[in-house]
């Protein structure tokens, strides 16, 4: 175990070093959310709660995505292509931890992430919760973005060192504007509300949004969440065969 | 010479060996790229495996170093199977890498070897890793930041991080410059004298020749020539005469008894013979006026080319005397 440990601590520096990374991730959400407070209407209601606290649900969100996402596609990839990956495989780590490391890195820097967005609502949004919500709240969205960490690193096992980055933020954009992270569901144009309904990211954050409306969450939420954790699973797992079944060069 | 063929091996002789492969097939589809290939490694020796691209070397590494599974024979490493040696620690491996460094990026040489030694149960001291390696210098240096001969030796250094008692190293030298390489195999000469077993594969002849105690030739998925330089070299009847001629012709020099290529630069002449007597008393006879005669027996070049028909395959040192595009050639006997 300690080698496994070893290895997570390492992966997990590694990403908290690089100031891009950290940059993209806390950033993002931090300043769109101070970006779309809306100033003029502070107490505007939406979905049972306020704009503030809607929006903010929303931005950890998305800060959850762009941190799972960012954590292992890109690299992943740059690893492949430079050999890191084989070179691990050469050393007692089993073959199995290098995929299961790179999710749970994504993971523990997740958590930090939704913290952030959501004490950025509290001192600048105004958002003021009772501590279990705060608590099922962080913990739900925490757990949820599961199939996140899981899709950066299926992305870093499809593509190349050149096509990850791409990919990367294509799908952080894509994922975030048509699953109603940034303008809710009901704004958006009727064809684009069913798409929505298919992205995990809308899921992702209606589970936040009827936790902060006092509501208990949809199981439908549940239910397509754990549907995409449980394809993204087995797509790593597929991709990883793959990939170690490849002979030397 | 080490070969046991088909011989199921008995147990105690396999605990005594580093490495043991018996009558292993591999194949792609159709393609067989490992023919009942039998091979040894003694513990504390250093081997060197030879063959041109498609020769199995790859595969035999892959399978040895538990990346891929064989079709049938036995296959054992340090007393175990090569998975399980893998795990338990004691062995190393300097993979080749396509165009990339090897390295992950964002972190320090120091810590990156650092955190590869304590995925080992019985490292050595990082530091001594580092030293070693001829990486102190380093040692706070980026991974991306390192030149390509640096990003080798600290490659280097992850494969003996858990101080192995088995070392694997494919085409270590590959990108380094004449130093760079001398220094590579003081290093390696240093850590193989621990009584420590090394297997690498190479393309640099002179490299097989002068740091392993053992040479293993393949092709075609199966062995062809096991045994030191010296035997080896031994094996092939090629004698080289060298002399200063002025004026020489290379066509008359290429018909004289024995010679099979006779390469002319300026006054220099080299003549590989198959019969050296007879080709010394041939120039005699026709009353050539060559000076500074040297007899010399073939080189591990002319052998590797004789036991492969390989000649693209092999890079020379020697370039002088590459013995190529001039007289009857590539009619070698076998």
């Amino acid at each position: 175990m300690t080698g496994l440990t070893t290895f997570l601590r390492f992966e997990v520096l590694r990403l908290l070093r690089n100031i891009r990374y950290v940059g993209i991730t806390v950033g993002f959400p931090v300043v769109f959310y101070l970006l779309f407070l809306n100033d003029e209407h502070p107490a505007a209601q939406i979905a049972g709660t306020t704009w503030r606290t809607y929006f903010m649900v929303s931005m950890a969100s998305f800060g959850a995505m762009v941190a799972a996402l960012n954590a292992s596609g890109t690299r992943l990839a740059a690893e492949r292509a430079s050999g890191w990956t084989r070179q691990l495989r050469v050393t007692p780590l089993p073959a199995w931890s290098y995929v299961s490391t790179k999710i749970v890195a994504a993971m523990v820097i997740v958590l930090p992430v939704i913290v952030l967005v959501e004490f950025t609502g509290f001192l600048l949004g105004g958002v003021r919760l009772g501590v279990g919500i705060w608590i099922s709240l962080t913990v739900v969205l925490w757990v949820s973005s599961l199939p996140f960490a899981s899709l950066g690193v299926l992305v870093g096992f499809v593509a190349s060192s050149e096509t990850a980055y791409p990919l990367v933020t294509a799908l952080m954009f894509l994922l975030s504007f048509f699953g109603g992270l940034f303008n809710p569901v009901r704004s958006l144009p009727v064809v684009l509300r069913h798409v929505a309904v298919f992205l995990p990211t809308y899921h992702h954050a209606a589970l936040g949004w009827a936790i902060v409306a006092g509501r208990a969450p949809d199981l439908v939420d549940i239910g397509v969440l754990l549907a995409y954790a449980i394809l993204l699973g087995l797509a790593v797992t597929w991709r990883h065969r793959v990939e170690e079944s490849r002979a030397l060069a | 010479m080490r070969l046991h063929h088909g011989h199921p091996a008995r147990s105690d002789e396999v605990a005594r060996l580093a490495v043991c492969f018996r009558s292993v097939v591999h194949r792609y589809g159709s393609l067989v790229a490992l023919d009942h290939l039998d091979l040894d490694v003694a513990r504390g020796e250093t081997l060197a495996l030879l063959g041109p691209n498609g020769a199995g070397k790859s595969t035999a590494i892959s399978i040895l170093l538990g990346l891929q599974h064989h079709d049938e024979g036995t296959v054992t490493v340090l007393g175990t199977d090569p998975r399980s040696a893998m795990a338990s620690g004691h062995v190393g491996a300097m993979l080749q890498v396509g165009g990339g460094s090897g390295l992950p990026n964002g972190v320090k040489v120091g810590e990156l070897v650092a955190m590869v030694t304590r995925l080992y149960r019985n490292p050595a001291p990082v530091a001594r890793t580092l030293g070693r390696a001829g990486l102190t210098q380093l040692a706070e240096r980026q991974t991306q930041r390192l030149s390509g001969g640096q990003a080798q030796r600290v490659r280097f250094a992850l494969a003996i991080a858990g101080d192995p008692e088995l070392v694997f190293l494919d085409e270590p030298t590959v990108a380094m410059d004449v130093e760079g390489r001398r220094s590579f195999w003081s290093m390696m000469r240093d850590f193989a004298g621990e009584g420590r077993t090394v297997v690498f594969a190479t393309h640099h002849l002179d490299e097989a020749d002068a740091v392993a105690d053992r040479i293993v030739v393949m092709r075609q998925g199966t062995v062809v020539a096991n045994g030191p330089a010296s035997a080896i070299k031994a094996a092939v009847p090629t004698r080289r005469l060298r002399f200063v001629l002025e004026e020489a012709d290379q066509a008359a020099l290429c018909d004289l008894d024995g010679v099979d290529v006779a390469t002319v630069r300026g006054s220099e002449v080299v003549l590989d013979s198959f019969d050296a007597d007879a080709t010394l008393r041939a120039l005699v006879r026709h009353g050539t006026s060559f000076r500074d005669i040297e007899i010399t027996g073939a080189g591990l070049e002319q052998a590797f080319v004789a036991l492969t028909g390989d000649l693209d395959e092999i890079t020379t040192v020697d370039d002088a005397v590459a013995p190529r595009g001039s007289g009857a050639s590539s009619e070698n006997p076998t």
